[in-house]
């Protein structure tokens, strides 16, 4: 009797101790969403706004901080937003394009030479993509490319290509060939089968190959910082992180903080929609068994 | 038997042949943004760029492997703190990620209320692009209006200069901040792992008088091994090489107690503070890396079914 009520008490135990792991880990990964969000509608001097977030007062909420960094700030807001469209658009469309073509020849051939190929683009993908940046420099500086929309949404599209290929072949690879085959009996070519079959069977792994595409330029500071001098060409990453490193005024974590917000809003609404997808894509390759 | 293998070389290459079509536009792009630009920074690493007293764009010199020799010479004080960094970084790093990931999947996988709950908001943090929430990350490290700080104020704790201060403090800002950005993942796979794991293991665990922790050494961490050497090896890989944490919370400080060698590398390219840049040292530190890693990723494909996966 006594034994089976102690069993209880450990079970009960048990269980607390799971919440109370659980909802520990939750504040943690919380916490900084919560001060991003606070912060940004605080326009408060620096000094008084950590108290504010940990106990914040709705009468001091304002929208001041957004205002800013929408409508007064040079470049605008909406010249940054255009400029990281424009490269992260554009390197989205060709890099699936290349992710699409790499992950059929890969999946679907066993042509002569696979083996080699599969091993010469693992290696060149071990090279630092970061470093990259210094030799893209000079070569695109001997180009005259230094500062332009194509200098840098040539390197932005190569960007993840080997990445995403792999992620679009092992996608591939679980299609049977037989829808393949299937198609070509009722008279496709192959490549007719690869745009009209394979590719609306792939649209799950195709976005988030853009998706990755598309997150790696509007997040990028390392090549950008380099390749653009002229502020008119300015992107979003480089507004926020020169916002982040000057401005010392009143009020600096709102503006910061309310930009991250606006930066990360289509991010995280892309991200909310295809939770499914993004989430199961990218950890599937990773377990095993 | 050579004429055989001609032959059926040649039945294979017209089946096949399209695919080198499809790979045309790939190989392209990798030759002339990866292949070349490798093979010019190695080149770059073997001149005096930056350092013979003319950093300009056209007077430099073959210098062969005199970077390299004095860096493992009379420089090699910075070399030998660029390689612990990094493999500090890189494996402090994973240990976290394995407990922390290790340890929440095993707390999710139990029947527990609210669960799915509890998985998506720790799944969160993965919503926000990982450069904006690094450099917040950045401002709440700050010294004397960081939000860490002022909490840890409410609880009587004098302020930490994080980043500047000591290189623990240091460590301990970025760690934490890597955690972050990481835990999410790691707690998602091993707990997908964990629920692939057939249930009737652990009922007959249970009837032989096994309990709890040594159910779960001797079936779940057995049957997660795959799981674990795989993405702790990648999220190794990964990590070495992880620029932004750094570059963006102690740019390697203080001193160079936190840098690695992608950020000591960029930095001394394009270093801030109208510093010279040290072209060539910079290209010379990637070309290290570069071996590591690959050496690295040598070590991945011998124990992993890594490229099985790629080649089949």
């Amino acid at each position: 009797m006594r034994t089976r009520r102690g069993r209880r008490w450990i079970r009960l135990a048990k269980r607390v101790a799971s919440h109370v792991v659980l909802i520990l880990a939750c504040l943690f990964a919380l916490f900084p969403i919560y001060f991003i969000a606070v912060t940004s509608f605080s326009a408060l001097p620096i000094a008084s706004i950590t108290a504010h977030v940990l106990l914040p007062n709705p009468s001091l909420l304002t929208t001041a901080s957004y205002n800013a960094i929408l409508f007064h700030q040079s470049p605008s807001f909406l010249s940054l937003l255009e400029n990281s469209l424009i490269f992260a658009g554009s390197s989205a469309a060709i890099g699936l394009a290349l992710a699409a073509f790499t992950g059929f020849a890969l999946s679907k051939f066993n042509f002569p030479g696979r083996r080699a190929f599969v091993y010469f683009i693992l290696l060149i993908s071990l090279f630092p993509s970061v470093l990259l940046v210094i030799p893209f420099y000079f070569m695109f500086a001997n180009l005259g490319l230094i500062d332009t929309y194509l200098g840098l949404i040539i390197p932005y599209s190569a960007g993840a290509v080997v990445f995403s290929g792999i992620l679009v072949k092992n996608y591939m690879d679980s299609i049977p060939d037989d829808i393949e085959e299937a198609a070509l009996v009722d008279g496709m070519s192959r490549t007719q089968a690869f745009f009209r079959v394979l590719i609306p069977l792939c649209y799950p792994v195709l976005g988030l190959a853009a998706f990755l595409a598309f997150i790696g330029p509007y997040t990028d500071y390392a090549l950008a910082h380099v390749f653009i001098t002229s502020s008119d060409k300015w992107t979003l990453a480089l507004g926020i992180y020169t916002l982040n490193s000057s401005d010392t005024g009143s009020m600096p974590y709102g503006l910061v903080t309310a930009f991250a917000i606006v930066m990360s809003l289509p991010i995280v609404v892309a991200y909310i929609v295809f939770q499914r997808y993004i989430v199961g894509g990218l950890t599937l390759g990773a377990v095993r068994g | 038997m050579a004429d055989l293998r001609d032959q059926k070389l040649a039945v294979r290459l017209r089946r096949e042949w399209p695919a080198y079509v499809y790979l045309l536009p790939v190989s392209a792009v990798l030759l002339l943004l990866n292949a070349y630009p490798i093979a010019y920074t190695i080149y770059i690493s073997m001149t005096d760029f930056g350092t013979g007293g003319r950093g300009s764009l056209l007077s430099y010199h073959y210098i062969g492997l005199s970077n390299y020799l004095d860096t493992f010479t009379t420089g090699s004080s910075t070399f030998v703190t660029l390689v612990g960094n990094s493999f500090f970084w890189a494996g402090g790093c994973v240990a976290l990620f394995l407990l922390v990931g290790l340890g929440l999947a095993s707390v999710l996988n139990q029947p527990i209320r609210g669960k799915s709950i509890y998985r998506t908001l720790i799944l969160l943090p993965w919503a926000f692009p990982a450069f904006i929430t690094i450099l917040v990350w950045a401002n709440m490290w700050g010294y004397q209006f960081g939000i860490v700080n002022a909490m840890l104020a409410t609880v009587g704790v004098a302020p930490v200069n994080w980043v500047l201060s000591t290189p623990d403090a240091a460590w301990a800002a970025l760690f934490i901040t890597n955690v972050w950005l990481s835990f999410p993942f790691y707690t998602v796979v091993f707990l997908a792992t964990m629920q692939a794991i057939p249930k009737d293991l652990y009922e007959a665990a249970a009837i032989d008088g096994a309990g709890s922790f040594s159910q779960f050494l001797r079936i779940t961490l057995p049957y997660l091994r795959p799981t674990i050497v795989f993405v702790g090896l990648m999220g190794f890989l990964f990590t070495f090489n992880n620029f932004y944490p750094i570059y963006l919370i102690t740019n390697g400080g203080p001193g160079i107690s936190t840098q690695i060698f992608i950020t000591e590398s960029y930095n001394d390219a394009f270093g801030a503070h109208g510093a010279t840049p040290l072209y060539s040292i910079a290209a010379m530190y990637s070309v290290l890396d570069f071996l590591i890693i690959i050496a690295l990723t040598v070590v991945v494909i011998w124990q992993t079914d890594l490229t099985r996966n790629w080649l089949k």
